[in-house]
């Protein structure tokens, strides 16, 4: 090793050494100490934050996070001020897809089983498998995770989105570049990816043959998943319309995971042959409404908007937050619905909520901190009529905030 | 005062050769795309390893720098150093310096570079030396491209 080696090699364990967050647990101090020996070995250095959380029957709070080569459980009895020492969900390390639009996701069976999903990055780039481990003790120990998918080819199978149907059967959706891959062995042109599906009717220790939803998604932006009024899974992404309008579609998937209907959902007309890398999110309220945010350039500008998906257009849109704003995210419980995002304003990054309690017709404003360092995507959460704001932020850690 | 700081990365799949590139913080972020500090013709490429047109405008772009040597290039990857960062630029033989994202909030490295940039990728500053910076997001076409750079097309 030259001096200029050596001397690269303790300037980035010290970058590794500055930005490892505030643990939430001791198992993150031990991953620090890894991530910052390898850090010379060209490891990511920084510790990746997406993360999901979703309150229990019982009201517990529980959170999945990455850290290292496994994901961890963490659970809380007091809205998230303190954290469990967490259990290990998948047993056997493996690569785990941990950044905000791609983190792991959390749901609950009917029975009460406790279903992690995540994204397994393969040795190709971009390449992955859709993976799903379940608990039957609440969270206490989990099976060894399953691939989702039949097609085991070393291709794109990421981005997973996880919705339990009001029927029982879960649901997943993910982006799937199978016949893109197709498309260009055969040397014809494809555009975007695809989106597939796989339905559990067992509580998810097994999934039926992925069904194709739709040809030419968006590449690399999350899936907003949603349950309609009457209980099916509804899932929305960002499409590629023809011929590169980076708009959003709508479906409704049927109880075999085929798709009802693919819709167009908005119609900003973004053209640009690019990768947004930034996914919508989606609530049904009681009566049906379809309330939607996304980010989509529109007249020149990059913006956050809220709109109410209707057949054909979108009711009410207008921009959510500043010109930074970004990553909104949507929920209702009960007759109360809150839009949450992040927004960067120069010197920390905001976050900042707005509550309905009259369908959308009307929001009031509320500030909920701030984060000096990296964070999260943030999350709207749902507790009977009650909604949360969940916020990982590098220094802070795992919070949630009680809208009030 | 240097706010460049450099890693060297030994890659433990390509043992055959070390990489340098250059950690970004909002300041060394904000300076590597002020108008002032560029006096030559110069595109700095945001990209990343999740984007499947980055790979096309970066293969567009070194062929532009080889077919014009008063014409620089500076890549940005807007994410960790990794391996896969390291091989993308090498497997389309990208040439010019090479920065990553450091340890600064994301938020901030981004916002310092462009804060017009909203995180969609490919992400192209082109400066054409006299002071003037246009930004485009997607995929470009050499003409435009020279154009902003202010050179005159060869026929």
């Amino acid at each position: 090793m030259t001096p200029l080696h050596r001397l690269g090699a303790i300037a980035a364990l010290m970058i590794a050494a500055s930005v490892l967050p505030h643990s939430a647990s001791a198992a993150d101090a031990k991953d620090k100490a890894t991530m910052a020996g390898m850090a010379g070995m060209g490891k990511k250095i920084r510790v990746e934050l997406g993360s999901s959380a979703a309150f229990a029957k019982d009201g517990q709070l529980l959170a999945v996070a990455k850290q290292g080569d496994h994901l961890l459980l963490y659970r809380s009895g007091d809205q998230g001020t303190h954290w469990s020492s967490p259990v290990i969900v998948n047993a056997r390390p493996e690569a785990i897809s941990g950044d905000g639009e791609n983190r792991p996701k959390i749901a609950f069976a009917q029975d009460g089983g406790v279903l992690i999903s995540w994204t397994k990055p393969l040795g190709k780039p971009n390449s992955g498998e859709v993976r799903l481990a379940r608990s039957d003790d609440g969270g206490a120990s989990f099976a060894p995770p399953i691939t989702v998918h039949r097609d085991r080819q070393e291709i794109t199978h990421r981005f997973e989105t996880m919705v339990a149907g009001g029927d029982g059967r879960i649901y997943l959706a993910w982006i799937d570049k199978r016949d893109l891959e197709s498309a260009k062995a055969a040397k014809n042109p494809y555009r975007g990816a695809a989106i597939y599906a796989a339905v559990s009717e067992d509580g998810g220790r097994s999934f039926k043959p992925e069904v194709k939803i739709a040809d030419h998604s968006c590449e690399c932006c999350r899936i907003a998943g949603a349950v309609d009024s009457d209980g099916a899974p509804l899932f929305l992404w960002r499409h590629v319309f023809e011929p590169n309008e980076r708009d959003h579609a709508l479906v409704k998937l049927r109880t075999d995971g085929t798709p009802a209907r693919v819709e167009r959902a908005t119609f900003d007309r973004w053209k640009v042959d690019g990768c947004p890398h930034h996914g919508p999110a989606l609530a049904v309220a009681p009566d049906g409404t379809r309330h939607a945010v996304w980010f989509n350039q529109k007249n020149g500008e990059g913006r956050a908007f809220y709109g109410r998906l209707v057949a054909g257009g979108v009711e009410g849109q207008r921009i959510v937050g500043g010109e930074q704003a970004a990553r909104a995210d949507i929920a209702i419980a009960g007759h109360r619905m809150a839009i949450l995002w992040k927004e960067y304003d120069g010197e920390r990054t905001q976050l900042h909520a707005e509550i309905s309690e009259d369908g959308g017709a009307s929001f009031k404003r509320l500030a909920l901190g701030a984060a000096n360092g990296a964070s999260d995507h943030p999350r709207v959460i749902s507790f009977g009529k009650e909604l949360f704001a969940y916020w990982r932020t590098e220094l802070e850690g795992m919070r949630a905030f009680r809208l009030p | 005062m240097k706010r460049l700081v450099l890693i060297s990365l030994l890659l433990a799949c390509t043992a055959a050769f070390a990489t340098t590139f250059i950690a970004l913080d909002r300041k060394s972020a904000r300076m590597l795309t002020d108008k002032a500090t560029h006096t030559a013709p110069t595109i700095v490429a945001l990209w990343s390893t999740d984007c499947p047109h980055c790979k096309t405008n970066l293969g567009l772009f070194a062929n532009m720098v080889k077919a014009d040597a008063s014409l620089r290039l500076i890549t940005v990857a807007v994410e960790p150093l990794s391996a896969e960062v390291a091989a993308s630029l090498d497997r389309s033989k990208v040439p010019g310096k090479r920065y990553v994202y450091g340890a600064d909030a994301p938020e901030a490295i981004a916002f310092a570079l462009d804060s017009k940039w909203r995180g969609e990728l490919p992400r192209t500053l082109l400066f054409d030396g006299h002071g003037n910076r246009v930004a485009i997001s997607g995929t470009v076409d050499r003409a435009s491209t020279r154009k902003s750079l202010g050179l005159t097309d060869k026929r």
